[in-house]
């Protein structure tokens, strides 16, 4: 039994958990440890669900970071007239910007790649993205993106919290803010990446200047994904629910004249949540209850896709669980950053991710998942027409594309161009703010009411601007 | 703050856009103000009220009391029950110190019957070095202080430390508050030569950076935009950053006000190298360093020659890559810079910093090896090198003339208006600033003029702001609940009459900052109960007449602390640079943490931990601590599993809880009751009561077999038993009663007594 008991964080799923929780500890009295609290508890719960402001499209969202900067002219955004123009200088007509690796004067450098039409829809894509190719049908393809950074920090902060400059809340702690959790045992705002850090760190998934209850989590790799749910120095669930009772008492008489005190109250059900967490978060990182045919979808079958296919599968896993915020880095530490030899570093990047990003789209809609869930795809930036080190591309803040599928977007349509040459948007340009704005819109959140007081002002996650793409939806 | 940066786009086009669809006429800035706003109360004269005269005695026994008893009375609520002794001895140690009482300094304060024994006690603690470590901690939160850059590298500050000492030891020395903002507004101008003022006017190099960066104007821009919105917020509790793309919305802030307190930064750039050693010192460095490099002239001549063509490309390769304002900057004669250029150049400096050493990891064949020989030759002529001398990290003048100063239009840095010069908020005064440039050259005087009108006696703001700051700090909530913002959007003052008394008594009182702390706590309102009372509550529910205490979680830095000081592990040793925990296994960070392999100093006071801005320290991180990107007034108080995690599972807690219960068990002959009656005087200084015994006596006889089982299953495994276990287990006790009452003592560690300021 003891022996049983020690191992038990091993168990396979939630409700064998909770058996043992419940089991040979009679007078241990946890039972309220497993119910879920009162609705008057569940008010003063940052985390409690919350209505939106209009009905959600979609439940989850999976937000794929091309981190690094992907170039949109290599992938989805065709330009005959940049292949005409090869080797030519940039005309002063486009406009001359101010570059990361000051590449402005450099000559213009035609896609490498073979772009075919696709599907029913028949939007492009390059050979880079062979499997990918297959899904656009299910995509909302914009093409016009811009955004304010030229540096990769400033960037990919701002992708994520809207502002170049790091400290506020990022979009995910937005979502958790208005709608609270759809699950009880499990952050709703998760973060996935490579073996590295992507550039800013937490900053880019920070609660900024609302409350740390809205921050992200970084799952980490190994069976303990959270920090601090391994039972420290080896505890036994026995052990841990002997002092858990033994803390209630001290508590309670604590409270004894405090009763009006709801952090008091809320500090406990927070050790009960931990205590939980302990089990549910290493169950829902545990692949091995996945098929084999599943896992070959996502391409974990083979080495160069077996990193990101596992991270794409754990994200399904998470939508399965109620997590409504899931941030899946890919090329974590700028690794789409191609300032040279692009041939060869998008190459390995879009090997990477293709076919785990098309298994992820296939498994979501054969579960019938995807309609519920948004998939964002994007990076920080894209990269520019004229060449960097003759085969490689700057920075391009100025046009660039992302893609969203399944929760409410529409399927198989563009948003969007860019000029002639892919620097800049031209038609219906998109700025982050615009691409916040419509997320949380499917999420059921205007961006407007959704606001915080900070220092004076009502903020809100588009900060000042932000404006619907009614295109991805009607 | 309003972060408006989004809409200071790189282009002035896009700005005129934006200008237009926001549909803001931004060409001219308003110039009347409303009845409302010129009658705004933080714009007032501070008044010196006179003192209520109310019916509860105890309460009118000091102005501080009269005031709050006599909105109570009033609105018919009695004033609060006086806390009993222990809640208000902890109470008052952790609000001064960040630390619990020892059971010996209750146990004083218990015998001491006198009347004067809670002032003994509050002037103890002013006293104690903790009482600057703790109340530096609210600072450096005000001044967004951080020992690295943030952004992508997150490069270490090696020397900011420096100002974090400077604050310690201001505020242990009672350092004045006028002349403590003079110094950090300006030190480097109004004292010359004064080494504590060189290093506070750090307090304006804390902005976060990204050395990174190729357009330097927008980069300069946002520096000082930075600046502009710290100093705004931190000295006059006004969101001017609401104002840098038009007039405030709210407040009387122009749009041009912003560019005008943004002017007394404008000629000012951050320099990491200023020397605080005395000239003698210094004199005797250059002599040691012209001896060495005279010994070492052949040498090092033939590594600059083998070096020199790698260098050039180096530097030629970072060089194009600026835009060509910046790069004319660079290559401008020293002499006909202009200070707008220098600071071009400064900001360049760093990424076009190249040494002979990088350049030499080009080099190859024969002169690689001629330089690694150059390089050992070198060496032996080490002994002679002096060593560093002590330098600061800081804010300095760039030099005269001024750089000029325009409004931008939606707050573009290439969309210049109408230029500004230095001034104030125009509703108080509309016309420029008198500035006298001081005798020192290159100085424009600016922020001395600054400096001055913010410590003037009359300014309406100052005071207030800072009286209403260490008032939050007490209660947890300010007199005016917005502690940064005085404006429309923040929150009126509950005591309008109360905040300007103690405004007056700080200035009357040479602007010290101890009398204010004495003066709020020997009043009654801080030394009542926090009892809740259903028949106050329906009246003011939220508390803001201030009928009792606010009960609130302390914060991460004092349970950290508080733990080690039970734990009787605090290493009090104060100052120097900041030190390096262990963090736990899986945090990763940009920038590096070297952890350190000394417990002592693994275990000093939480405000000598490095602060890294894109990884705060994980327990600091989960309770609360803010991030230092920008000035913080206020800290969140959230409640989580992160939390509960924390102080359930990390190793350190535990580690904590072990030397606890060896405290507890060290004690030789006590029976398991007196062991737990001192385990609760060390955690909660207070014995154990009955029923309290009782629960623990029942734990540790349900948790002692536990424990042995652990420990028996354990046996059995090939590796050591991972049961946490006192070092030294006293005779007669079992491995497994050991095992108990450090999770007896993890426990208390994990309670809400513990956790709670009451």
């Amino acid at each position: 039994m003891l022996d049983k008991l020690r191992h038990h964080w091993q168990v396979r799923s939630r409700r064998e958990f909770f058996q043992y929780a419940g089991s040979g500890l009679a007078g241990l009295a946890l039972s309220s440890m497993v119910a879920r609290d009162t609705a008057q508890a569940a008010t003063r719960d940052p985390l409690a669900p919350r209505q939106g402001h209009h009905p959600a499209k979609a439940k989850s969202v999976i937000f794929l970071f091309m981190e690094g900067g992907p170039s949109h002219i290599d992938l989805f955004d065709l330009k005959p007239q940049l292949t005409a123009m090869d080797g030519k200088p940039m005309p002063e007509s486009f406009g001359r910007p101010i570059t990361a690796m000051g590449t402005a004067g450099n000559t213009l450098m035609a896609s490498r790649r073979t772009f075919r039409q696709h599907g029913q829809s028949g939007l492009w894509c390059s050979d880079w993205y062979p499997h990918i190719a297959q899904h656009v049908d299910d995509l909302t393809v914009i093409r016009s993106c811009w955004a304010n950074g030229l540096n990769h920090v400033g960037s990919v902060c701002q992708m994520n919290t809207g502002d170049i400059l790091a400290g506020r809340p990022a979009l995910g702690a937005w979502v958790t803010y208005g709608l609270g959790s759809a699950n009880q045992n499990l952050p709703t705002f998760v973060i996935l990446t490579d073996d590295k850090e992507p550039l800013g760190g937490p900053k880019n998934w920070s609660s900024g200047f609302i409350p740390a209850s809205y921050q992200g989590t970084l799952f980490r790799t190994g069976e303990t994904p959270i920090l601090n749910t391994r039972p420290v120095a080896g505890s036994t669930a026995r052990q841990q629910l002997s002092k858990l009772d033994y803390l209630k008492r001290v508590n309670a008489h604590f409270a004894e004249d405090k009763q009006e005190d709801t952090e008091l109250e809320a500090r406990i059900r927070s050790f009960e949540l931990a205590y939980q967490m302990q089990a549910s978060a290493p169950e829902a990182v545990d692949l091995t209850r996945e098929t084999e045919a599943t896992r070959r979808l996502y391409g974990m079958d083979e080495p160069e896709t077996e990193s990101f296919g596992r991270n794409c599968l754990l994200a399904r896993r998470l939508v399965e669980r109620g997590v409504r915020f899931i941030e899946l880095y890919c090329g974590s530490g700028s690794g789409w950053d191609a300032h040279n030899n692009i041939a060869g570093n998008h190459d390995k990047w879009c090997r990477v991710s293709d076919k785990p990003i098309a298994g992820l789209l296939a498994d979501l809609k054969s579960r019938g998942l995807l309609d519920e869930t948004l998939v964002v795809w994007g990076g920080e930036f894209g990269r520019t027409p004229f060449n960097e080190k003759g085969d490689g591309r700057d920075h391009n803040p100025w046009g660039f594309t992302m893609w969203m599928a399944g929760g409410g977007a529409r399927r198989g349509h563009y948003v969007g161009t860019t000029d002639e040459i892919g620097l800049r948007a031209v038609e219906r340009p998109i700025h982050v703010h615009d691409i916040h704005a419509s997320i949380l819109h499917l999420m059921g959140l205007d961006h407007l009411r959704l606001t915080y007081m900070h220092n004076g002002r009502a903020e809100r996650p588009t900060i000042v601007g932000g404006t619907l793409i009614n295109e991805i939806w009607s | 703050m309003h972060r408006y940066r989004i809409l200071a786009p790189a282009s002035a086009a896009l700005a005129a856009l934006l200008t237009l669809t926001a549909g803001l006429a931004n060409e001219t800035s308003r110039r009347d103000f409303s009845a409302a706003q010129k009658k705004w109360w933080s714009l007032q004269p501070v008044s010196r009220p006179a003192v209520p005269a109310v019916k509860h005695s105890e309460w009118g026994r000091t102005p501080v009391g009269a005031f709050i008893a006599s909105k109570l009375e009033a609105k018919g609520i009695a004033p609060g029950a006086p806390a009993d002794r222990v809640t208000l001895l902890r109470r008052a140690t952790v609000d001064l110190t960040g630390l619990m009482p020892t059971p010996e300094e209750t146990q004083a304060f218990l015998n001491d019957q006198s009347p004067e024994a809670f002032a003994r006690v509050v002037d103890r603690l002013l006293e104690s070095k903790h009482y600057g470590e703790r109340w530096a901690r609210h600072w450096l939160d005000l001044a967004r202080y951080a020992d690295s850059e943030g952004f992508k590298s997150d490069e270490t500050r090696p020397n900011v430390w420096r100002y974090r000492d400077y604050v310690i030891r201001a505020f242990n020395d009672d350092k004045p508050y006028n002349r403590f903002i003079q110094e950090q507004i300006a030190g480097d101008e109004m004292f010359p030569g004064n080494v504590d003022a060189l290093v506070a006017t750090g307090f304006n190099r804390h902005f976060p950076d990204e050395y990174n960066a190729r357009n330097l104007m927008q980069r300069r821009q946002e520096l000082l935009n930075d600046v502009t919105d710290t100093v705004g917020s931190v000295f006059m509790g006004l969101t001017y950053g609401c104002a840098r793309c038009h007039d405030h919305k709210f407040d009387p802030i122009l749009h041009k006000d912003y560019y005008r307190l943004q002017s007394f930064f404008a000629s000012t750039h951050s320099e990491d190298t200023v020397h605080l050693s005395p000239e003698s010192e210094r004199a005797t460095h250059a002599a040691r360093l012209a001896d060495w490099e005279s010994r070492t002239a052949a040498i090092r001549a033939e590594m600059s020659k083998i070096t020199a063509g790698p260098l050039k490309t180096l530097y030629q390769d970072e060089f194009d890559k600026y835009p060509p304002e910046v790069q004319d900057s660079i290559t401008a004669e020293p002499g006909k810079r202009t200070p707008f250029q220098w600071q071009m150049y400064y900001q360049s400096r760093i990424l076009l910093k190249f040494t002979e050493a990088d350049a030499s990891k080009k080099l190859k064949g024969a002169d690689a090896k001629r330089y690694a020989e150059l390089k050992r030759q070198l060496a032996a002529f080490d002994s002679l090198k002096p060593g560093e001398l002590p330098i600061a990290q800081t804010m300095i003048e760039t030099g005269t003339p001024a750089t000029r100063t325009h409004v931008l239009r939606a707050g573009a840095w290439d969309a210049p208006l109408e230029e500004v010069q230095p001034g104030f908020l125009s509703i108080l005064d509309p016309s420029n600033a008198s500035i006298v440039p001081p005798p020192a050259a290159g100085k424009t005087g600016r922020r001395t003029a600054l400096a001055r009108w913010l410590t003037d006696p009359s300014n309406p703001l100052v005071a207030r702001v800072m009286a209403n700051r260490v008032w939050h700090y007490h209660f947890g909530r300010g007199i005016a609940g917005t502690p940064s913002d005085f404006g429309l959007m923040g929150e009126r003052p509950t005591h309008p009459e109360l905040l300007d008394y103690l405004a007056s008594r700080l200035v009357e009182n040479g602007w010290s900052v101890k009398k204010l702390h004495r003066e709020i706590m020997l009043s009654a309102p801080y030394q009542q109960s926090s009892q809740h009372r259903a028949e106050a509550a329906r009246i003011d529910p939220s508390n803001k007449l201030l009928w009792h205490y606010n009960r609130r979680r302390i914060e991460g830095e004092s349970l950290r602390d508080s733990m080690l000081q039970v734990a009787g592990m605090l290493n009090t040793k104060m100052y120097g640079p900041g030190t390096f925990p262990p963090l736990p296994a899986g945090v990763v960070t940009r920038g590096g943490w070297k952890s350190t392999d000394d417990q002592q100093e693994a275990a000093r006071r939480s405000i000598y931990i490095f602060v890294r801005r894109n990884t705060r320290y994980p327990m600091f991180e989960a309770f609360d601590m803010p991030d230092s990107h920008e000035s913080c007034s206020r800290r969140n108080t959230t409640v989580t599993p992160t939390q509960a995690l924390e102080l359930m599972n990390s190793e350190l807690v535990m580690d904590w809880s072990r030397a606890f219960a060896q405290r507890v068990l060290n004690d030789p002959g006590l029976t398991t009751d007196a062991q737990v009656d001192r385990a609760y005087r060390l955690a909660f200084s207070r014995p154990a009561t009955e029923s309290e015994r009782t629960s623990a006596r029942q734990f540790l006889e349900r948790h002692t077999p536990i424990m042995e089982a652990r420990l028996a299953a354990d046996a059995g495994d090939a590796g050591a038993s991972k049961v946490p276990l006192p070092a030294v287990i006293p005779a007669g006790l079992s491995k497994a009663q050991a095992a108990a009452m450090v999770d007896l003592c993890h426990t208390l560690f994990n309670s809400n007594e513990f956790l709670t300021l009451n």
